[in-house]
């Protein structure tokens, strides 16, 4: 039964009714999308943890561990970036734009700050891809992490042009809640790799 | 700056800054603990394993684990 033939005319808040409906749905398939990442990337990590099982020494001969100093202060600038985009998402739903704009941009800064830092250490590492299964195993995991991080600087850059575009306003903002999540997501990854390759 | 110097640097830098981050991401989680909502409870979460990561980068900065102190 719509509006129109309940004798009254589409009101606004139908709209937003209808937009709640969807981005219930929307969230959901978010979720899964993020859950199904999640499995992805744990294959590639039971490969990893298999790999190092079955091999008679570890770290393999010849090859360098690499630097464990730098990655936590890389750790650090990735997981304060999760920091400053919950803080950005704060801010829109309490209204204050200009303050959720500078968030933004600090969480892109410092996700472009992450990405440096591991190509930094890409270029000083004593391992190749092709040498050892330390190599492999290394470059694929955090490679695929870093494409995600792109991924998510590009996503971030697409939602802050999208705001001031005018595209969301404080009750529908559905697509920061993806960028949101996705971010923390990608933080939360990088937590099991750091140790993986860094601590155990 | 000196090898040993530079990785003084990186340490305390890393262990400073993990400490903030960690106490801010546990500071959201306690703000948001009662929020309902599913993107509230995911991001909680998430969250959540951020601190544990900070905890992890503090105690691997200050030589408690990691494969450092085992000297390779």
């Amino acid at each position: 039964m719509t509006a129109a033939s309940l004798g009254h005319e589409p009101h606004h808040d139908d709209g937003l009714a209808l937009y709640r409906e969807v981005a219930d749905i929307r969230l959901l398939g978010f979720v899964l999308f993020l859950i199904s990442d999640c499995i992805l990337f744990s294959s590639f990590i039971f490969a990893y943890l298999y790999m190092r099982n079955a091999a008679p020494v570890w770290p393999p001969t010849g090859v360098g561990l690499p630097d464990a100093n730098l990655a936590a202060v890389n750790s650090i600038v990735l997981f304060g970036s999760g920091a400053t985009m919950h803080f950005a998402m704060e801010n829109w739903k309490h209204g204050t734009e200009v303050k959720f704009r500078r968030w933004m941009v600090a969480t892109i800064i410092l996700g472009a700050l992450f990405l440096f830092g591991q190509g930094y250490e890409y270029t000083h590492i004593n391992a190749t891809w092709w040498g050892s299964t330390f190599g492999a195993a290394f470059f694929t995991l955090t490679g695929m992490h870093g494409f995600h991080v792109f991924c998510g600087i590009v996503f971030l850059i697409i939602l802050l042009n999208q705001t001031l575009a005018g595209v969301y306003n404080k009750k529908q903002y559905f697509g920061l809640v993806a960028g949101t999540l996705y971010w923390h997501f990608v933080d939360v990854i990088w937590v099991f790799l750091f140790f993986l390759f860094y601590v155990w | 700056m000196t090898e040993h110097t530079l990785a003084y640097v990186l340490r305390t830098i890393a262990i400073i800054g993990a400490i903030v981050v960690g106490v801010v991401a546990i500071y959201q989680v306690r703000n948001d603990w009662k929020t309902p909502g599913l993107d509230i409870q995911v991001s909680k979460l998430l969250l959540a394993l951020m601190a544990f990561g900070c905890v992890i980068v503090i105690l691997s900065s200050w030589g408690i684990i990691g494969w450092q102190t085992k000297g390779y």
